[in-house]
């Protein structure tokens, strides 16, 4: 209890909330990195999942490319990107980028690709040439699970940008990792509760834009497909 | 016979793995030594060479060690210590005084009286600091080379009037430690632009004076390739840094004679210039502390 | 220190090196691999037993799945860290945060496993006399498995890298090797480290798709 006092206070220090170690510093931050690296990400992603789902191809070459991308560790990536393009933002947001790209790939993939081909052939028979088929009838049905794995990355993106303070980036990893290296265990309990609660607020943000990018009707067609979204841990 | 596993036979499997895994995850005891130490160091390169000469030492001397390399900060291993998780470390008398008096300010230049102050603090906590070694690493600041040119810095007074125009960069305990950052402020009066945390003398340090992120950075004086670097140490012209000789801190309750005596050999055969030796075969040779400590030791006929 | 994909003319592997330090390298990798197995397997235990509760009684649901993915939420290295005041530098400090993640993943696919089972082959089970607990264990759970087994690949393939960022507490693990690799400026470490690391994962991976043909030849691939 004396503990959590001490996280409380250590939260309304007015000092703790200025500076280049303020709470507003490291939250911007932290939120540019995995901002940007969703971003570009999804830019990266998505053309490459939807393109493969709509033409049935390769689909599993993307699969098995996109293990290979989870099976890789987030702090190594972080640190061959420093190693190689030394200190600052831009190697941190190119490994976060690369963490970001795998579950967007597959959730395109398959959202694409588990269109019904009854509506596919009905829209044909309507008409529609093909891109105009794949904008105005596939990709708004498949949007919720494409929303799925943007928002699962995006989560992702979130708690391993944490791991960015151990090659000497910033973000609200610094505060656990400064935390750990000063034995201030308020500091490093109090980051880490920051984090999880960036990572609740992305949640809700893109829950949130989902449900209001996606017309009720096709929300709730594809209720359960939207569900099998699993949050996958990388830091 | 073509019967498929039956997914009772994975189950099964599963649990059969987590057994056995859980089984050879034991260790043997061992019969026959004459004590178990177990030997921590900070996490760079020279603590890990000093942890290993200790522990190989004593291995040769019939004791079973069990090691905790790179275990982290002062901040780190102080507590780990004091709660008996691990049995001796190398310290440095100036730095570690500081630590056990929570910054009283009782170190000094003179390494005994350092060390025996070191002691009184040490002794209500069950630990003691055994015979100091002449081998001193102590933290200093470096700047790059240009930089040095462009103020027409020789110490560390020369950056009280630009201090609000560098960056200092250090381990993230920088600001915390006395003779880090309040040190800096009250000692000399230099006030930085900013603080960057990174890592003493590390990787991201380096990294940061190659791109201009910070002017000035803390290393190790023992360090040996800051010429390498293109850096030059500002020399400590107010004596902020002090005695930071390499002495073995111990629980008492292991401090036999017979421990004392080899940990007190090892002090003896060093010197600042063997230390700095030292870390260059692990730092520019990339060898390993162990390989590096136990080629030491053969050198010096411990093993005879 | 850095400087593009050629530092100085560098190579990215050291054989030599490699080749005297395979006891270690060892050594890591084995420590790597206790760590995934034991995790996983302290998940299991704990995530069956309340994943079958969870699913039998809705109330239970929402507050099991609340409690474990809050530890979920827990970045990994605040979580190691904040494990040491109680279990100082040993293999608990890090096994009990990893089987703790591990159980959220393994929960949610055990409850979601149980609740697919068509209510049609449970009344027929009943139907042929099965007590509860014979049905649980000869029915539901076998049909259960691909959704468990499913959730056991994303476990493992995430316990695996995660392991890596408890070496950085010295906790032992691959990730020593990105450790080194990254406090020396040395590449060939971090290349060791990275590429294990890499391929234990994608033998995992396989191995349990594999696993799971073998043991549930029915079920559609996914």
């Amino acid at each position: 209890m004396d503990f959590l006092h001490g996280v409380w206070l250590w939260f309304t220090n007015g000092s703790h909330w200025q500076g280049s170690d303020g709470i507003p510093t490291r939250l911007g931050e932290h939120v540019h990195l995995s901002f940007e690296a969703v971003v570009i990400g999804a830019v990266i992603a998505l053309p490459i999942g939807v393109g493969l789902g709509h033409y049935g191809r390769f689909g599993n070459l993307a699969i098995s490319v996109s293990n290979v991308g989870r099976a890789v560790p987030s702090y190594g990536l972080l640190v061959i990107a420093f190693t190689v393009f030394g200190l600052g933002d831009g190697p941190i947001v190119l490994a976060l980028t690369a963490l970001a790209i795998p579950p967007m790939v597959t959730n395109s993939y398959v959202a694409l690709s588990e269109v019904d081909p009854d509506i596919k052939e009905a829209a044909r028979g309507m008409g529609y040439r093909e891109l105009v088929q794949l904008l105005r009838i596939e990709l708004p049905l498949a949007v919720p699970l494409i929303m799925a794995g943007v928002r699962t990355s995006a989560i992702q993106v979130v708690a391993t940008a944490t791991v960015a303070a151990l090659v000497a980036g910033g973000g609200l990893g610094r505060y656990i990792v400064d935390g750990f290296a000063q034995f201030d265990y308020t500091k490093l309990f109090a980051g880490a509760l920051l984090v999880a609660a960036l990572a609740l607020a992305t949640e809700l943000l893109l829950s949130g834009l989902q449900r209001t990018l996606v017309p009720k009707g096709i929300r709730l067609l594809t209720a359960s497909a939207s569900r099998r979204a699993t949050a996958f841990k990388t830091a | 016979m073509n019967r498929k596993l039956g997914p009772r036979w994975l189950l099964a499997g599963l649990a059969a793995l987590a057994i056995a895994a859980t089984a050879c995850g034991s260790t043997p005891s061992s019969s026959g030594s004459k004590g178990t130490i177990t030997v921590a160091g900070f996490n760079f390169a020279e603590s890990s060479i000093m942890a290993e000469l200790y522990a190989q030492a004593l291995e040769h001397d019939g004791y079973t060690v069990n090691r905790k390399l790179r275990l982290g900060p002062r901040e780190v291993v102080g507590p780990a210590i004091k709660s008996g998780q691990i049995d001796l470390y190398p310290a440095y008398a100036a730095t570690d005084l500081e630590y056990y008096n929570s910054g009283a300010g009782e170190a000094s230049g003179d390494v005994n009286a350092t060390v025996q102050k070191l002691n009184a603090r040490l002794q209500p906590l069950g630990l003691e600091a055994l015979t100091p070694s002449a081998a001193v690493d102590q933290n200093a600041f470096a700047v790059t080379k240009a930089t040095a040119a462009k103020y027409n810095l020789t110490k560390l007074s020369d950056l009280a009037p630009i201090g609000n125009q560098l960056v200092l960069g250090a381990g993230p305990e920088c600001p915390t430690r006395p003779f880090c950052l309040p040190g800096l402020q009250n000692t000399y009066g230099i006030h930085f632009k900013d603080f960057k945390a990174l890592d003493t003398d590390g990787p991201a340090t380096r990294a940061a004076f190659a791109n201009g992120a910070i002017q000035v950075g803390l290393v190790f004086s023992s360090d040996s390739d800051l010429n390498k670097l293109g850096l030059v140490v500002l020399q400590d012209d107010k004596h902020l840094e002090n005695a930071d000789n390499l002495v073995p801190i111990i629980r008492t309750t292991l401090a036999t004679d017979e421990v004392k005596s080899v940990l007190n050999k090892i002090s003896a055969n060093l010197d600042t210039k063997t230390l700095i030796t030292l870390n260059g075969q692990v730092e520019l040779n990339h060898q390993d502390p162990d390989a590096v400590a136990r080629a030491f030791l053969q050198q010096h006929n411990y093993f005879a | 220190m850095s400087s593009g994909l050629f530092l100085d003319g560098e190579p990215w592997v050291d054989w030599s090196w490699v080749s005297t330090h395979i006891p270690t390298i060892l050594g890591y990798l084995g420590q790597h691999v206790e760590f995934t197995v034991i995790s996983l397997a302290g998940g299991i235990v704990i995530a069956l037993p309340l994943g079958v509760a969870a699913q039998r009684r809705r109330g239970l649901r929402l507050p099991l799945l609340g409690a474990f993915g809050t530890f979920y939420t827990i970045p990994s290295l605040a979580f190691f860290a904040l494990m040491i005041p109680y279990t100082g530098i040993s293999d608990l400090t890090a096994l009990i945060p990893l089987t703790l993640y591990n159980v959220l993943i393994l929960l949610r696919n055990v409850t979601v496993g149980l609740d697919e089972v068509p209510a049609d082959v449970l009344d027929a089970a009943d139907g042929m006399g099965y007590r509860p607990f014979a049905r649980l264990l000869r029915i539901e759970l076998p049909l259960a498995l691909p959704a468990m087994l499913a959730g056991l690949r994303v476990a493992t393939v995430s316990t695996i890298g995660i392991i890596t960022i408890a070496s950085v507490i010295a906790l032992g693990g691959l990730g020593e090797l990105i450790y080194e690799g990254f406090i020396e400026s040395f590449r060939t470490p971090l290349v060791v480290g990275m590429v294990l690391c890499v391929a234990l994962a994608l033998v995992a991976d396989v191995s349990l798709a594999a696993a799971k043909r073998l043991a549930v030849p029915w079920a559609r691939s996914g």
